[in-house]
């Protein structure tokens, strides 16, 4: 990339150094609220459609805080962060199949729809839930770390890597979309009836999933917060600002690279994980490349470089599109191109730019002459 | 498949000539004893094949007249209208019918105490291929005549040869006439003859296609190929031969249709390589930009059926220059209101052109509409030409090469041979002592972003006759033309055209081995892997860092 192009993002300087929330207080305001909604969860017993919407949004803030682990903190914008979440869906998916079949015994439609006596070797194993969630996250983590490995050690950087991951994803879709694969084609995999023994209509069940979501959203952010705050995580944004310098200072920012995307890959695959299983279904559209686009808009909109940026923007955006793809369907693609539009012109740091009144569009804090 | 009129036509002309060699013999012909073949027909099964297959034999040679009474007769005799009242046969107008008339003299005559003989199944078969052979001969419709060709294919060894042959000379119809040579050919092959047949063998493997293969490859079963030295080498031979011309023609259609493709991928691409050389934008909006040259091609084809029906043919050569200052229009536009703020932030401004595509996308679904757009094909780009084996020239996708050799060369000659080329290469190249240098630098830009977007107008002219066009077309397109750019170098014209025919001719190749899907897969691992080599791409600019 030529000097002219600056490919890293005009974010604030980093924080103060140290552990827990005490630089962040935005963020710890935050976690304390995913906490105390899975508690008012818990006791109040809202409507199952509220309680169902909470948890999906939580899900999709944990995919969204992998993403902007990797883009805020290092500069390295994924267009195919939809893998590592469909990676977690999908395996998910196989064991709650699996597993409904063995308690069931009735088969699952895709054996049904392939005409298959029974499930395909790879499935081996998959009714044991901590296999699966060793395999899902072991998966993504793999799929993470070749792909990372091939590109960050050719140095293929920017706009470069955002291309071929959304190539990745692309592929990888097409790639379920044949039913050959064993895991539902097109259909994808749906009528998950069973959770750890207990029929999925068991009452408190969708509770259960959005607390635990919710949980798990709150550990990793405290995880994430400490990482960023680490010496680690100031290494990250040396990387995200110039690479170049850093490399030449001694430090080895592949690994530094190749570490966090990994990390990043096995937070999105956790996200889908809980997401799976309070949808109900999984199929090839989670790795269309738009939704994988639509997880940086996520962040962007929110601010990115922010880890409650990311949160923020994740649940706004998926709450205005659960309202308004209801209310206004036809309206909904718009509304979002042009809040995208808005936040990317007006608002460089997104949303949170409001929260802190510094409303200074683009073309009037630039000067004159370019550097 | 094209229905080409060099596939048969040696063997048609063959029967053609050898049709006007025997016209004074069917002068002299026989006359057919219309009372015994009725009385025949009203006998056992022994006499019926013994009359049908005697009338099979002169049918060739017959008066049209007797063949066509026969040809009546012998339906009758299928719908059971035929009364058989001793040695007489009555022919009725419908089964069971009281009155009916003389099938030998045609007088009226009742038909109580008649008895409608029924046909054995053999017989059946054979009595269908006689009706059929008088009906390919005399009815004076063309439909009729080919059902009658269809009825004697089925049963094509009990036909002579000098039947088919009459009945291409007297054939009026040029497509039923090359069906006729094809049956007769095919006839030829499992005649009786030797010397017929290895005639009709080497005949084929002249002509050498896909279907021509199946139907040598069908006589490896005959007992003669175990028995006769001769007819197995001969066979042999012209099987090796054909099987050859055949897998060169698929290659070359591979190689043309791995063109095509690679030709639409360069339009789309182009574009995006230079925008991207010069901005560090990268443009998703891209596959958009193709949609809106698509959809102006629709609104002139639309014009020009409402205002001139006249000038129709030409919507696609009238639509080249709408659809690029349609495209090159909404880019420029888009440019000005929002990409000019983000140049220092390409992440950004790839979001921005997201962004751009969506409202894109929906604008055109809810304007016109989500269905595939229908297009009249002008005659320039319908058909084609059999060039060799099945390998068959399409008009459609020679338009697209075409159109993308010609954009080839005036991108080069803009770009190499302009102000503006000289301006935006200086630009790419280094964009801060271009400015010192007094280039509008900015001007440069929108100019660019304008082009790069006009030329993916074209692509959508281009692709028209080819793809369907609807409002999402773009997604098809803009990953395989990112995977271009990014394989090619960034900013270089002639990088992108060797990843596109790289890319273009990969997919193609791969395609029928292992499938659609397994071949993008292998595409990208390969592009993964070349960047480890290479990460700048094919032909990296060199530019100031």
């Amino acid at each position: 990339m030529s000097g002219a192009v600056d490919l890293s993002p005009r974010i604030p300087a980093a924080r103060r150094i140290g552990a827990g929330f005490g630089g962040d207080p935005l963020l710890a305001g935050l976690v304390g609220l995913v906490l105390a909604s899975a508690l008012g969860l818990v006791l109040l017993q809202p409507a199952p459609y509220l309680v169902n919407m909470i948890g999906q949004l939580a899900a999709f803030a944990i995919l969204a805080v992998s993403l902007d682990l990797v883009w805020g903190y290092l500069g390295i914008l994924s267009l195919g962060h939809g893998l590592f979440f469909a990676i977690g869906g999908y395996v998910c998916a196989m064991h709650l199949l699996a597993h409904a079949y063995a308690v069931t015994g009735r088969a699952p439609d895709l054996m049904q729809f392939m005409g298959w006596k029974s499930l395909p070797a790879y499935w081996a194993g998959l009714t044991n839930a901590p296999y699966a969630l060793a395999l899902a996250l072991g998966l993504a983590v793999a799929v993470a770390f070749a792909f990372g490995l091939a590109s960050f050690r050719s140095r293929v950087n920017g706009v470069y890597f955002s291309i071929i991951s959304q190539a990745l994803v692309y592929v990888a879709m097409l790639l379920m979309f044949r039913n050959d694969t064993g895991l539902g084609g097109n259909n994808g995999m749906t009528g998950f009836d069973v959770l750890f023994g207990w029929p999925m209509s068991t009452p408190g069940i969708a509770t259960g999933l959005a607390v635990a979501t919710l949980v798990a959203l709150a550990g990793v952010l405290a995880g994430a917060r400490a990482l960023v705050a680490s010496p680690l995580g100031r290494r990250m944004l040396a990387c995200r600002d110039d690479e170049a310098r850093l490399r030449t200072l001694g430090y080895g920012t592949t690994r530094l690279k190749l570490g966090i995307w990994c990390l990043s890959a096995a937070i999105a695959a956790l996200a889908g994980i809980l997401y799976v299983p309070q949808v109900g279904i999984i199929n090839p559209r989670v790795l269309s490349p738009d939704l994988s686009i639509e997880i940086a808009v996520w962040v962007a909109i929110g601010g990115m470089g922010r880890l409650s940026g990311a949160v923020i923007g994740a649940v706004a955006v998926n709450a205005l599109k659960f309202w308004l793809s209801a209310a206004l369907p036809e309206a909904w693609p718009f509304i979002l191109s042009g809040l995208v539009l808005a936040v990317v012109l007006g608002l460089p740091n997104g949303l949170l730019d409001l929260a802190t009144l510094r409303l200074r569009p683009t073309w009037l804090r630039r000067g004159g002459a370019r550097p | 498949m094209v229905e080409g009129p060099g596939r048969f036509g040696l063997a048609g002309l063959l029967v053609w000539i050898a049709s006007l060699v025997m016209q004074p013999a069917l002068a002299a012909a026989a006359p057919l004893d219309r009372g015994a073949f009725a009385a025949a027909l009203c006998g056992d099964g022994a006499a019926q094949t013994r009359s049908v297959e005697s009338f099979l034999g002169i049918a060739s040679e017959a008066e049209s007249s007797d063949v066509a009474w026969a040809g009546t007769a012998l339906r009758a005799l299928l719908d059971r209208r035929l009364a058989c009242l001793g040695e007489t046969a009555l022919l009725l107008d419908r089964a069971g019918a009281a009155e009916g008339v003389d099938a030998a003299t045609g007088a009226a005559r009742p038909a109580a105490g008649g008895r409608s003989p029924v046909l054995g199944l053999r017989q059946r078969a054979l009595v269908e291929t006689a009706s059929g052979a008088a009906v390919l001969l005399t009815a004076p419709g063309v439909e009729a005549r080919r059902t009658g060709l269809a009825t004697l294919e089925r049963r094509i060894a009990a036909v002579p040869e000098a039947l088919l042959l009459r009945a291409a000379a007297a054939e009026t119809d040029p497509g039923l006439r090359l069906s006729l040579a094809a049956v007769a050919q095919s006839a030829a092959l499992s005649s009786a003859d030797p010397a017929r047949r290895l005639a009709a063998i080497r005949a084929v493997s002249e002509a050498p296609s896909g279907a021509a293969r199946s139907r040598l490859s069908a006589l490896k079963a005959d007992p003669a190929y175990g028995t006769d030295p001769a007819f197995r080498a001969t066979l042999d031979a012209a099987l090796a031969r054909v099987e050859r011309a055949v897998s060169i023609g698929d290659g070359l259609a591979v190689l043309y249709n791995g063109l095509s493709f690679a030709s639409i991928l360069f339009m789309a691409a182009a574009g995006l390589a230079i925008i991207f050389g010069l901005m560090g934008v990268i443009n998703l909006a891209q596959g958009e930009f193709i949609m809106i040259g698509a959809y102006a091609t629709y609104g002139v084809q639309e014009a020009l059926r409402r205002l001139a029906p006249a000038w129709l043919d030409s919507y696609l050569l009238v639509a080249i220059p709408v659809a690029f200052l349609a495209s090159a229009g909404v880019g420029i536009a888009i440019e000005a209101l929002i990409l000019r703020h983000l140049y220092r932030r390409p992440l950004m401004s790839l979001l921005a052109t997201w962004a751009v595509s969506l409202f894109l996308i929906n604008g055109v679904r809810v304007a016109v509409g989500s269905q595939n757009l229908q297009f009249t094909m002008p005659s320039y780009v319908s058909g084609g030409v059999p060039l060799y084996a099945d390998f068959v020239v399409t008009w459609n996708r020679l338009f697209a090469i075409a159109f993308a050799a010609v954009t080839l060369v005036l991108t080069l000659v803009i770009l190499k041979r302009t102000p503006l080329g000289l301006d935006i290469r200086a630009v790419t190249q280094n964009r801060d002592m271009a400015a010192c240098l007094g280039i509008r630098t900015r001007r440069v830009d929108r100019l660019a972003f304008g082009f790069g977007s006009g030329l993916a107008g074209l692509a959508g002219v281009a692709l028209c006759p080819i793809y369907s066009v609807n409002p999402g077309m773009g997604a098809n397109f803009i990953v395989d033309s990112f995977m271009v750019v990014v394989l090619g170098g960034v900013g270089t014209v002639v990088g992108t055209l060797v990843a596109a025919l790289g890319i273009g001719g990969a997919n193609v190749l791969i395609e029928p081995l292992y499938g659609a899907v397994a071949a993008k897969v292998i595409v990208l691992a390969g592009i993964i892997l070349f960047l480890q080599r290479r990460p700048e791409g094919l032909f990296a600019m060199r530019r100031r860092r």
